[in-house]
């Protein structure tokens, strides 16, 4: 093997095609806007002052909200972790009777979040919810609105944000060996044993992956704590937003999101320490499908199939709910009162007949995949340099990358329109602002830092012999890449890429400052059905933009991921684990699910 | 690997297609909004507006079309309109805004991103309400506190806003807001804090008045997003709160409650909707002409008729629903002094969301 050293790299043709287009891209996209925009708020007369920091750090307010962020991140990194391995396993790990109706169930998550899916959860655990309703007739001392604060809060995002577990940890587990796993168990080793020193190590670079993504998720989360954190669980994002909103107060916008930037990058940081010097794959010469496992342990068996279905419901109970609701009048919604013979057809027939028609859904297809497939495309390439050459220049590359992570999607466009507003050499003296490309450009650089992270996780578990042995056999670098890394590698990518495309599909944060006016995506026309001051059509129209985005969003997931998966399923395993369903759903999850509720709630200003 | 190569080669067809197609799409489209040639977007005026919502942008797009004008709304929050105004204003993309209050317009003209323009209507409004140079008034809007009149007689209600935190039998009983992002929230402050007015004070405002917002955040009942007041009203969780005066009638409908407003002594703050020209639009006769057009007493009477508000053009007020035409005439507006309220609405803002909001 060549070395890994940075001047090693300078020898690659392949190296340096990528390095140049790059550092073009980073320079161009990520550093100068927001270099910028980050001056142009920081030093507004040309000289730095504290004034932010002294106002943010003498704020009883600011500093809670800062710290419920933070311990909110703290704990979802957590729970999201146990949640997301335990319905893992469940759906793909163990033999468990009916798990691929509970991994439908599951992957509930995939197609809704946000401020919507927060509502859900308040119908049936919320002051006049069913289970709370429930529950009272068999304990009528209880206090109605148990449901709130920090726990609250913490259960509703933990069940929110398993989707990259279902989707990445999954595929990770798939890929084990299963010899080593028989090995071990004919050694004597227990399933709790094999779990504990086979399974979860091999898992390692996805759940790191997966375990920063839910730390982001708890620094950036709105809509949960602004629907169920009441008045003791508040969090800092919705102070960003509005800060970020009034530009006499941007410097404390930006400088909160630095703050969370900063923490998140801490967090990169010790991720990839511990990721380092691992292997992450299986090293056995002839490796074989994995076969799900029996429990032995009668007890234990029918305690997890019992966690198992009560998950389900609670996975399953929002989304049934959200569906019925948005058939009801806005005023049932809000007050939580419904009855069936009051659904009608009225909502859907008011947002479909609007004079915009198909038109703001098919724009907003087109730019997302365009950019999910951009995005994804590009960093493939990245992600595997970054992943290969282990030294100075590719760690600075990957930091600078993760720039979007950094500031709020806002602050990111005002970046882009003060620096291309004018002829700019950086983009060849070309004027960007007012063109269709500078939202797509928006598109691709925010899903940059995600697309990465997902990627590199998924080159750093494919065996390394196999492409030496490649090598050694004379294949060239592309030919390698194309023949051998691709296809272990293009499940994941086209899970990403299912994914980023969801996620943009209702953007609204970026598309306000950014869109083409006569070419408005559907986020802008979601946001002007649905603001109305929160009204009675408003709320109504909200959750039949979620059903109807649920169902383009499961489209693509079947699409792209369901069949990705066959692909995935040669011979052998597609006896032993009967064809992957199509998957009824994808994204709004992730830290992505966070940044979509960010555009329902960011800008009621009206 | 074969399979491999004609999905990538697939793939690659998909995005230059849809590279095509988002290239295409755009006059093909806007030629269906109005039936005028494609070769025509040069001259479709964008228009920039917080009042696109509940079918206004549509309304406005057919009548403007009927009246020969190609015009494309673009709708965005206040604040997002007017930060994207000003991040525009080295290379306008907006010809035409409405729909901003006076407050948000005052900013906008500071970062010299407006035109002066005097419609042709200008003689038919009251120039106080605009800045008589770039900005012109359409529609009024009162910023009202509003009570559950079922619970309330008009004696035991609150008379005024500082009645909200002063008095027991209201305290937790009215929505206080959560953010101060929305224009409404910020009227309801300019109000309260005008009145406190103190230029030794912290941001020109007495101790005192601090003192009120302080008051205001502890006793109120915080607002839930994603649920209106006046489902909160109507489930009984609160009894009162802010309210801008257009909605009110609608909501009493819709959430079967009867909803009475506060007139306090000193007045209530009006937020104004305006019209400007934006500068360096390159379709200027166009645009003047729009403007023209659209605050003329005729399309101002139909929208009034249309949207059950309240027009500033006199001309305009026969057309508009009696009921608000006679509200407004027993009104009594509060005189705040906007130029003070705009140098320090933003640092009012920050301070209060910092300290105060809890």
């Amino acid at each position: 093997m060549s070395g890994t050293s940075a001047r090693s790299m300078l020898r690659s043709p392949f190296v340096l095609v990528v390095g140049a287009v790059l550092t073009w891209f980073v320079a161009a996209f990520l550093v100068w806007p927001n270099l910028n925009v980050l001056i142009a708020t920081f030093f507004p007369d040309g000289s730095f002052s504290g004034r932010a920091a002294e106002k943010l750090f003498s704020s009883q307010r600011a500093m809670k909200a800062l710290g419920n962020s933070f311990l909110l991140a703290v704990a979802l990194s957590i729970t999201v972790n146990l949640v997301g391995i335990f319905i893992v396993l469940v759906t793909h790990y163990f033999r468990i009777r009916g798990s691929r109706i509970l991994f439908l169930g599951y992957a509930s998550t995939f197609i809704y979040g946000g401020i919507v899916l927060a509502a859900g959860y308040k119908f049936i655990y919320g002051d006049k919810g069913i289970v709370t309703s429930l529950l009272m007739k068999v304990f009528p001392d209880m206090d109605p609105g148990w449901f709130s604060g920090f726990f609250a809060v913490l259960v509703v995002m933990t069940f929110a944000t398993t989707t990259n577990h279902m989707l990445f940890v999954a595929s990770a587990l798939k890929g084990i060996d299963y010899q080593t796993i028989e090995a071990a168990r004919n050694l004597g080793a227990s399933t709790w044993t094999i779990l504990r020193r086979i399974v979860l190590p091999m898992l390692k670079p996805t759940l790191f992956a997966v375990t920063i993504l839910s730390f982001l998720t708890g620094l950036g989360a709105l809509s949960a704590p602004q629907v169920l954190g009441g008045r003791d669980f508040q969090t800092i994002t919705p102070m960003i937003l509005t800060f970020t909103n009034s530009p006499t107060s941007r410097d404390l916008a930006a400088l909160l999101a630095v703050i969370l930037g900063v923490a998140t990058m801490l967090m990169l940081a010790v991720m990839s320490r511990l990721e380092k010097g691992g292997t992450y794959f299986s090293i056995s010469k002839v490796s074989s499908a994995l076969q799900k496992q029996d429990i032995s342990n009668p007890v234990a068996n029918v305690a997890v199939h019992a966690v198992a279905y009560l998950l389900f419901a609670v996975y399953t109970l929002p989304v049934v709910l959200i569906v019925v609701y948005s058939f009801a009048d806005g005023a049932a919604i809000q007050t939580g009162q419904i009855a069936l013979d009051s659904l009608t057809l009225d909502n859907y027939v008011r947002v479909l007949t609007q004079q915009s028609g198909l038109r703001p859904f098919i724009v907003s297809v087109i730019y997302s995949a365009l950019a999910a497939l951009i995005a994804v495309g590009g960093l493939l390439f990245v992600a595997r340099l970054l992943q290969r050459y282990k030294n100075w220049v590719a760690s600075v590359f990957e930091y600078l990358l993760h720039i979007p992570w950094i500031l709020p999607s806002a602050l990111l466009a005002l970046g882009l329109i003060i620096s291309y507003d004018h002829p700019n050499p950086l983009v060849g003296g070309t004027v960007l602002t007012g063109t269709t490309v500078i939202l797509l450009i928006a598109f691709v650089t925010v899903k940059i830092p995600f697309t990465l992270r997902m990627l590199k996780a998924s080159f750093e578990s494919v065996n390394a012999s196999l492409e030496e042995a490649a090598a050694i056999m004379g294949a060239k670098t592309l030919y390698v890449f194309r023949r051998i890394l691709l296809p272990l590698v293009l499940p994941a990518a086209s899970a990403i890429t299912a994914l980023n495309f969801n996620s943009m599909l209702d953007d609204y944060d970026t598309a306000i400052f950014l869109a083409h006016p006569l070419v408005q995506p559907l986020g802008l026309v979601i946001k002007a059905n649905t603001d109305g001051a929160e009204g009675v059509q408003g709320v109504a129209n909200t959750f039949v933009y979620t059903v109807l985005l649920m169902v383009i969003t499961g489209v693509t997931m079947y699409l792209v991921y369901g069949r990705a998966s066959r692909r995935g399923a040669t011979g052998k395993r597609a006896r032993a684990l009967p064809p992957v369903q199509p998957m009824t759903a994808s994204i709004p999850g992730s830290p992505v699910g966070e940044a979509l509720d960010g555009k329902e709630s960011a800008a009621p200003v009206r | 690997m074969r399979k491999l190569q004609t999905l990538v080669a697939a793939a690659v067809a998909v995005t230059l297609l849809a590279g095509c197609g988002g290239g295409t799409a755009s006059p093909a489209a806007s030629g269906e909004a109005s039936t005028a040639p494609a070769a025509g977007s040069g001259e479709t005026l964008v228009i920039y507006t917080n009042s696109n919502g509940e079918g206004r942008g549509e309304w406005l797009t057919t009548k403007a079309s009927e009246a020969g004008f190609k015009i494309e709304v673009v709708g965005a929050g206040g604040a997002d309109a007017t930060n994207k105004l000003i991040a525009e204003k080295n290379n306008p993309i907006a010809d035409v805004a409405f729909g901003l209050n006076n407050m948000y317009f005052s900013q906008i003209k500071a970062e010299d991103v407006l035109e002066p323009y005097e419609p042709a209507w200008a003689g038919q409004v009251d120039k106080e309400l605009g800045d008589g140079e770039t900005y012109w008034p359409l529609v009024k809007q009162a910023i009202l506190l509003g009570y559950n009149s079922d619970k309330f007689s008009k004696d035991a209600a609150p008379q005024d806003w500082t009645d909200l935190w002063t008095k027991d039998e209201f305290k937790d009983r009215y929505e206080r807001v959560t953010g101060l992002g929305t224009a409404t929230a910020q009227l309801v402050f300019a109000g309260i804090l005008s009145r406190y007015r103190d230029d030794s004070g912290d941001l020109g405002i007495s101790d005192e008045g601090w003192k009120q917002v302080e008051q205001y955040f502890q006793n109120g009942s915080p607002a839930v997003a994603k649920t209106d007041l006046f489902a909160r009203i109507a489930s009984g969780e609160v009894d009162m709160g802010q309210m801008p005066s257009s909605i009110i009638a609608e909501r009493e409908k819709s959430f079967k409650v009867n909803v009475e407003t506060v007139i306090p002594s000193l007045g209530v703050p009006l937020a104004v909707e305006q019209v400007a020209l934006v500068k360096g639009t390159e379709k200027k006769e166009q645009a003047q002409k729009f403007i023209d057009w659209f605050g003329s007493a005729d399309v101002q009477g139909a929208w009034a008729q249309q949207f059950n508000s309240m027009p500033v053009n006199k001309g305009a007020e026969a057309k508009a629903n009696p009921e608000v035409v006679d509200f407004f005439a027993s009104l009594k507006q509060q005189d705040i002094d906007w130029e003070f309220v705009q140098e320090n609405m933003g640092a009012w803002v920050e301070k209060i969301e910092l300290e105060y909001m809890t």
